[in-house]
């Protein structure tokens, strides 16, 4: 039961691993809680349907086409709708609210509501002590380090990194010191929106692919990084496994209640936040006087 | 008599009629309880009874988050409690809807302190986040508990408010009414008879000036969380009494999203701006639904107004209208209809001269 | 007055000028009578693309051969199509049905599709004294209301072949015991074990409840069972843990996407216990694609198949089929609803309400369901279809190779009920489990 236990929430955090990574950037570097995050997943999930299964393209050139356009629509809205009004945050994550819906609408209307599929890379599992999971859970856990492992060297070893480690650290004066704010944001966006998009390629096939399937896993990356602390991307990684964990403790041990993993998970956030109100890696501000 | 009616009559001119934005409140409030007279379609006093109930719902999110900053991104859950507090009374105990919806609003009231209390620890975006949280979680526990709540049937078969479709929608309308100027009062900066108005404006803008001034900002942060859902109580109170049913929908994510698109589409922190953004969009989307084509891009639509209203006007359509048709003296702070040039009362110029 | 006041005066005293312009919109002229029926659904989702569809062809067919004979005037079906979004907004689909009723002024409504949602159909259906057939919803407590307050609610109808939810409990465990016997005879395991997962709610409560108790009964052993929300996007630790148990039956009952996950999920990771009961979504061709076939050999209840269930089930099977694409689930129920209204008005001679649900409430109908007839007054469930053999009864159906196969009523008696001995329609072939399965239990012996 234990190693089913290690085994499910570790695969399950995987996924969720991924899905949080992209989101706990941008709030970290533009201050933007991006609701649209989860929906650019599904965008980028329904790209690689579009280009594998109904254009028939190769899968993996599909999956690179659709990380990159992703990458550019992740700019293009940062540029279009949230840049003019990233001075009222509340404005901001109800365009990014509103971002998600349209998507939402669009794909609807385009493709109905049915729910799809899309192949794995590989099909089959590995079985560890009789415990099964599907190769692509293990590709996702794999991803999940990959990203994590590329941010970092982003982060520290390039001068874009430096500069959106600046802007994350103190905007004023990253301007001053001659950094384009407003340029790392639209960057940093597109860096969100890629990470999104390669949750499409590796969690989806998991899943399922169908136009409301962005709600769900909102609150599973909002839960995850508000866990880990806002702005951090190894408390948003911690935070995802720390719910993977959870639910999977939820179904195992209380296997009648099986459907209440997500409140589950939800309320292991809400209790950590009132014991530790700026979650686990969160920096604690002073208060501060605007 | 005589004397206090023309005082009477004089206060309406100099609060009402000299201030363009109230002329049009006052317009539209009378327009809407002449509705059933002009037009006696049931389903316009469908959409209206729902707009008008919807209305109370949003300003309620603007009273909490608008007004105290405080972000709260569950607002379902005050409504939803609510709701299925009215419909478990009136379905298993047969209490009759006048004593539910009081008593629905009072288990609104316990919501909010039950979410106000862990508030006061989290600011920002952890509130949000975890105000977010609560109505999903409470989804867990009512399929836990089938028997009583009915689980994802919800509780069917509430009675209906009253015996027939207008006056189901005069009491709406009524009740909404009178909820919207309590709030509107409570919230109004320059009131002289309530002082949290400005009391409210100040926790918002400098939270540690206003504790330093002597204000109680925590008994002041409880007390906006439990009007605030008194209020959105009401509203699911009214719900379940109208559509007759209260189940676990009311209780989802995109229910929470609804009042806040609706008060940062019309214009937050403003209470009238919650109002007019629902009697705006959501008759404005049934409407549009009327039509096969319309059917299918009305939600799209919809949230195409929103972004490009708030690209242009991130302050909402109300505030963006009202500045551009009042002014205020920046003598006497008397609200001045725009076309004036010197104010209505004490004739300082409104604006410097060109 | 200044210009932008007036403005303003003028939207809004627009707003509410256009309002009774377009309510009010006047009907195109007539030159033929027609019949309106109003269809309402999700109509961007499966279910409600199904009911649009069987609709569709009803009435197509029923105009192309003349209309409905109204007291000797022959009348056209109009549809009326009514996206309800009830799968997101329970208050959508009551303005949908308001709309419908008082707009579009249709004479009947079908359609339905999450419960909570048709609950409060109902009421708008009361209120104005519609005649309401549900063809999606299957819970018993929308025909309970009936025996409570019939005064007010007798204008609701189950449409044909959408089954009461406590019959359904009683489909599966005869599919459940056909498994078994094959799990007897194939693998020599006398006491199947078998895992309950149910997707949490109110009307697969009771058939969990059923299966704790009669499963042991009939020669079986629960080993445990996992309650998953109809929403879930993930049961691979369910699934883990139900291979854990040791079960060799997965005991099933999904109306949510659950089902599609379950389904992919179960194939991906071979878990060796044969899947059988409900699952909503594997009814539908999508299925098929959209589990990448990893639903295949996994069987489910369905309201019909390729088989001879009535001379009219083939025949509407390929035509649904070349016109849309899909298999005919949902859309079988709207068809058969609406020819059976077709009579109903018939007998009666005219579209009055209340001979119209005096007729409806003498239906027996051969449909390409089965034989349609509905419960009566004195029922508990007033006004739902009276199920059992030589009625409406449904199917089990097993998904083989990208096809649907039909392996239920196998001619077998059910749990020692005599009456179902030799039902078994012209096309139906016999169950297989898993290949994996076998090669794992066999391994283990």
């Amino acid at each position: 039961m234990v190693e089913a236990i290690l085994i499910n929430g570790l695969v399950l955090g995987g996924m969720y691993a991924v899905l949080a990574v992209g989101f706990a950037l941008v709030f970290g570097v533009a201050k933007i809680l991006n609701m649209a995050h989860t929906a650019f997943y599904m965008v980028g999930a329904y790209l690689i349907l579009i280009m594998s299964i109904m254009l028939g393209f190769p899968s993996l050139p599909s999956i690179v086409l659709a990380i990159a356009i992703m990458g550019i629509t992740g700019r293009v809205i940062y540029k279009l709708f949230l840049d003019r009004v990233k001075e009222h945050p509340v404005a901001v994550m109800i365009i990014s609210v509103g971002v998600a819906i349209l998507f939402q609408e669009v794909l609807l209307i385009g493709f109905g509501g049915h729910f799809r599929g899309i192949d794995p890379f590989i099909h089959g599992f590995v079985e560890i002590g009789g415990i099964r999971a599907a190769y692509q859970q293990v590709i996702a856990i794999v991803t999940s380090l990959l990203a994590l492992v590329a941010i970092r060297l982003l982060l520290s070893k390039t001068q874009v990194g430096n500069a959106i480690r600046a802007v994350a650290e103190d905007r004023e004066i990253a301007n001053v010191m001659g950094i384009d704010v407003s340029r790392i944001c639209v960057i940093t966006m597109g860096i969100s929106a890629v990470l999104a998009a390669v949750a499409g390629a590796v969690v989806a096939p998991v899943f399922m692919v169908h136009p409301l399937m962005w709600l769900h896993p909102l609150t599973i990356v909002l839960a995850a990084v508000v866990l880990g602390g806002l702005g951090s991307i190894k408390g948003s990684i911690l935070g995802a496994f720390i719910l993977g964990f959870a639910e999977t403790a939820v179904i195992f041990l209380v296997p009648m209640g099986a459907f209440l993993r997500g409140a589950v998970g939800l309320s292991v956030m809400v209790v950590v936040l009132l014991l530790r109100p700026e979650g686990l890696f969160g920096v604690v501000f002073e208060e501060e006087r605007l | 008599m005589g004397s206090y009616l023309y005082r009477l009559y004089r206060g309406f001119q100099g609060e009402i009629l000299a201030v363009p934005g109230r002329v049009i409140a006052l317009i539209f409030v009378t327009l809407l309880f002449l509705l059933p007279h002009i037009i006696p379609h049931p389903l316009v006093l469908k959409i209206f009874s729902l707009a008008a109930l919807f209305a109370i719902f949003a300003a309620s999110w603007d009273f909490l988050s608008g007004f105290t900053g405080q972000l709260n991104l569950g607002h379902a859950l005050f409504f939803g409690v609510s709701a299925y507090s009215a419909a478990l009374l009136n379905v298993h105990l047969g209490v009759p809807p006048w004593a539910t919806i009081p008593i629905g609003a009072i288990a609104g009231v316990i919501a909010g302190l039950l979410v106000g209390i862990p508030a006061l620890r989290l600011r920002g975006f952890y509130l949000a986040l975890v105000t977010l949280a609560f109505p999903i979680i409470l989804i867990g526990v009512i399929f836990v508990f089938p028997d009583i709540t009915g689980g994802e049937l919800g509780l069917f078969g509430v009675d209906r408010l009253s015996g027939s479709r207008v006056l189901d929608y005069y009491i709406i309308l009524l009740v909404a009414t009178a909820s919207i100027l309590v709030m509107w009062k409570l919230t109004d900066g320059r009131s002289k008879i309530v002082r949290t108005g400005v009391i409210l404006h100040a926790i918002r803008e400098d939270e540690i000036t206003a504790r330093a001034s002597g204000i109680n900002t925590v008994r002041y942060k409880l007390m906006v969380f439990s009007i605030s859902g008194f209020f959105a109580g009401v509203a699911g109170g009214l719900y379940a009494h109208y559509i007759r049913i209260a189940g676990p929908s009311i209780l989802e994510l995109f229910f929470s999203f609804q009042p806040i698109i609706w008060t940062i589409f019309g214009g937050i922190v403003t209470i009238y701006g919650a109002v007019a953004g629902v009697f705006i969009l959501y008759p404005l989307v049934e409407l549009v639904r009327l039509h096969p084509v319309g059917e299918i891009y009305r939600i799209v639509l919809m949230v195409l107004i929103l972004i490009v209203v708030l690209l242009f006007m991130p302050q909402g359509i109300t505030r963006w209208v009202r500045d551009h048709i009042e002014e205020i003296c920046p003598r006497c702070k008397l609200i001045n209809i725009r076309t004036r040039r010197y104010c209505r009362a004490c004739r300082a110029p409104l604006r410097a001269e060109k | 007055m200044s210009r932008q006041v007036k403005v303003m005066l003028a939207v809004v005293a627009m707003l509410v000028v256009l309002m009774p312009v377009l309510v009010a919109c006047p009907p195109v002229v007539e030159e033929v009578p027609t019949i309106r029926i109003g269809i309402i659904g999700p109509m961007k989702f499966t279910v409600g693309e199904h009911t649009w569809w069987g609709a569709q062809m009803a009435a197509d067919e029923i105009n192309a051969a003349g209309g409905v004979n109204v007291g000797g005037v022959m009348h056209q079906i109009e549809l009326f199509k009514a996206d309800s979004n009830e799968l997101l907004s329970v208050v959508d689909a009551v303005s949908a049905m308001e709309r419908l009723i008082t707009v579009d002024e249709v004479d009947f409504v079908i359609g339905g599709a999450r419960t909570e949602a048709v609950l409060a159909k109902q009421e708008v259906m009361a209120d104005h004294g519609v005649i309401f057939i549900n063809v999606g919803s299957a819970h018993p407590e929308q025909c309970m209301r009936l025996a409570a307050d019939y005064e007010r609610y007798r204008y609701f109808f189950r449409g044909a072949a959408v089954v009461n939810s406590r019959y359904l409990g009683k489909m599966i465990f005869a599919l459940v015991d056909m498994v078994a016997g094959e799990i007897r005879q194939e693998l020599g395991i006398e006491t199947p074990k078998v895992a309950i997962m149910m997707e949490k709610a109110v009307w697969t409560d009771p058939i969990v409840a059923a299966a704790q108790a009669k499963l042991p009964k009939m020669g079986m052993e629960v080993v445990g069972v996992w309650r998953p929300s109809p929403i879930a996007a993930d049961v691979t630790a369910e699934l883990t843990a139900i291979k854990d148990a040791g079960a060799h039956i997965i005991m099933t009952a999904y109306l949510g996407p659950v089902g599609v996950t379950a389904s992919r999920q179960w194939g991906e990771l071979e878990i060796p216990a044969a899947k059988v009961g409900i699952n909503t979504d594997a009814q539908s061709k999508r299925h098929w694609v959209a589990t990448g076939g990893k639903v295949e050999w996994e069987v489910t209840f369905n309201f019909i198949g390729p088989v001879e269930i009535t001379p009219k089930t083939i025949p509407f099977y390929t035509r649904f089929l070349e016109r849309f694409g899909d298999f005919p689930y949902y859309s079988a129920g709207v068809y058969d609803s609406i020819y059976l209204l077709k009579e109903a008005i018939e007998r009666a001679g005219t579209l009055e309400t209340y001979a119209v649900i005096d007729e409806l409430k003498k239906t027996d109908f051969l449909g390409v369901g089965g034989r349609v007839v509905f419960t009566g007054i004195d029922s508990p469930y007033p006004h739902d279809l009276v199920w059992g053999p030589g009625y409406i009864t449904g199917l089990g159906i097993q998904w083989r190779d990208g096809e649907l196969v039909v392996v239920w009523p196998d001619g077998r008696a059910v749990l020692g009920d005599k009456a179902w001995e030799g039902i078994r329609f012209e096309g139906t072939v016999d169950y297989k489990l898993p290949p994996w399965m076998v090669e794992f239990w066999k391994g283990r012996q």
